[in-house]
């Protein structure tokens, strides 16, 4: 049974770190990166960790591979170094079942090591029920 | 009607366009660690609703993302916000435009925004990702 079964609005998940190594910092300027592009030494935009934290919540909430992704929220306070620490803890906004699929937003916040706020996010997604 | 700094309502951000390959799909998939086999895995992609694989749609989202932080450079990421929805999947092999064009502007001086309608356009002129976003600019 996934999780989001029972989850009621409210439900806390996390906190649960998100950091992107080197590597993966490299492999996000291969997929995105082109000619245009601002360079990526001082940091990687933050919607690298928003989608790092969606991947981890959805598996933490055992999420069907047929999740799809619905609509998608973000407020960017500031870029993230490879490898740094950050926290993300997540709350359950919404949750119900309409037409034979679930429906479910997830507000995230996403912390440095000092308990600063480095970006939020807000996803809506389908869950095949 | 002149908006905050240089910009006015009406005016287009300078796009760009992106060639989706799967090999810019695999590397996001590194990247964000989201191996779902509807982005990796042909045979299983074949037997989804899409029939084959699609790109992650925070990928094409980061697209977005890169032409307001080339546009914005100095205020995208401190205090940038958007807003969208995901319209159609993106497949490798298609060709995708992001766009942007100022549509207002909110509080003035040092606490002045910009905001903006943005989205990224597939080859037919159908929109994968469509939405808001706002940009300080003071």
């Amino acid at each position: 049974m996934a999780v989001l079964d029972t989850a009621s609005a409210g439900q806390v998940f996390g906190p649960y770190e998100v950091a992107i190594d080197p590597n993966r910092a490299e492999a996000y300027a291969s997929a995105v990166g082109g000619s245009e592009s601002p360079r990526y030494e001082d940091g990687l935009p933050p919607v690298a960790l928003v989608a790092a934290g969606l991947t981890k919540l959805i598996d933490e909430l055992g999420l069907a591979g047929g999740t799809v992704h619905l609509s998608q929220e973000a407020e960017f306070l500031r870029k993230v170094r490879a490898g740094e620490p950050i926290s993300a803890k997540a709350e359950l906004k919404a949750n119900s079942v309409r037409r034979g699929s679930r429906f479910a937003t997830l507000f995230v916040e996403y912390r440095d090591a000092d308990g600063r706020l480095v970006a939020t996010s807000s996803s809506t997604v389908m869950v095949p029920a | 009607m002149t908006l905050a700094g240089a910009h006015k309502s009406g005016d287009l951000l300078a796009g760009f366009d992106r060639l989706v390959t799967q090999d810019r799909i695999e590397a996001y998939a590194r990247a964000s660690g989201d191996f779902n086999p509807i982005h990796i895995d042909a045979e299983f992609a074949r037997n989804t609703q899409f029939g084959g694989r699609i790109a992650h749609g925070m990928l094409v989202l980061a697209f977005v993302s890169e032409m307001l932080a080339a546009n914005f450079p100095a205020t995208w990421h401190r205090g940038g916000r958007m807003k969208v929805r995901f319209r159609s999947p993106v497949f490798p092999g298609e060709t995708v435009t992001v766009f942007g064009e100022v549509t207002g502007v909110s509080g003035s001086g040092p606490d002045a925004v910009l905001e903006l309608k943005i989205g990224c356009r597939k080859p037919d002129g159908s929109e994968a990702i469509s939405g808001e976003a706002s940009v300080p600019v003071g």
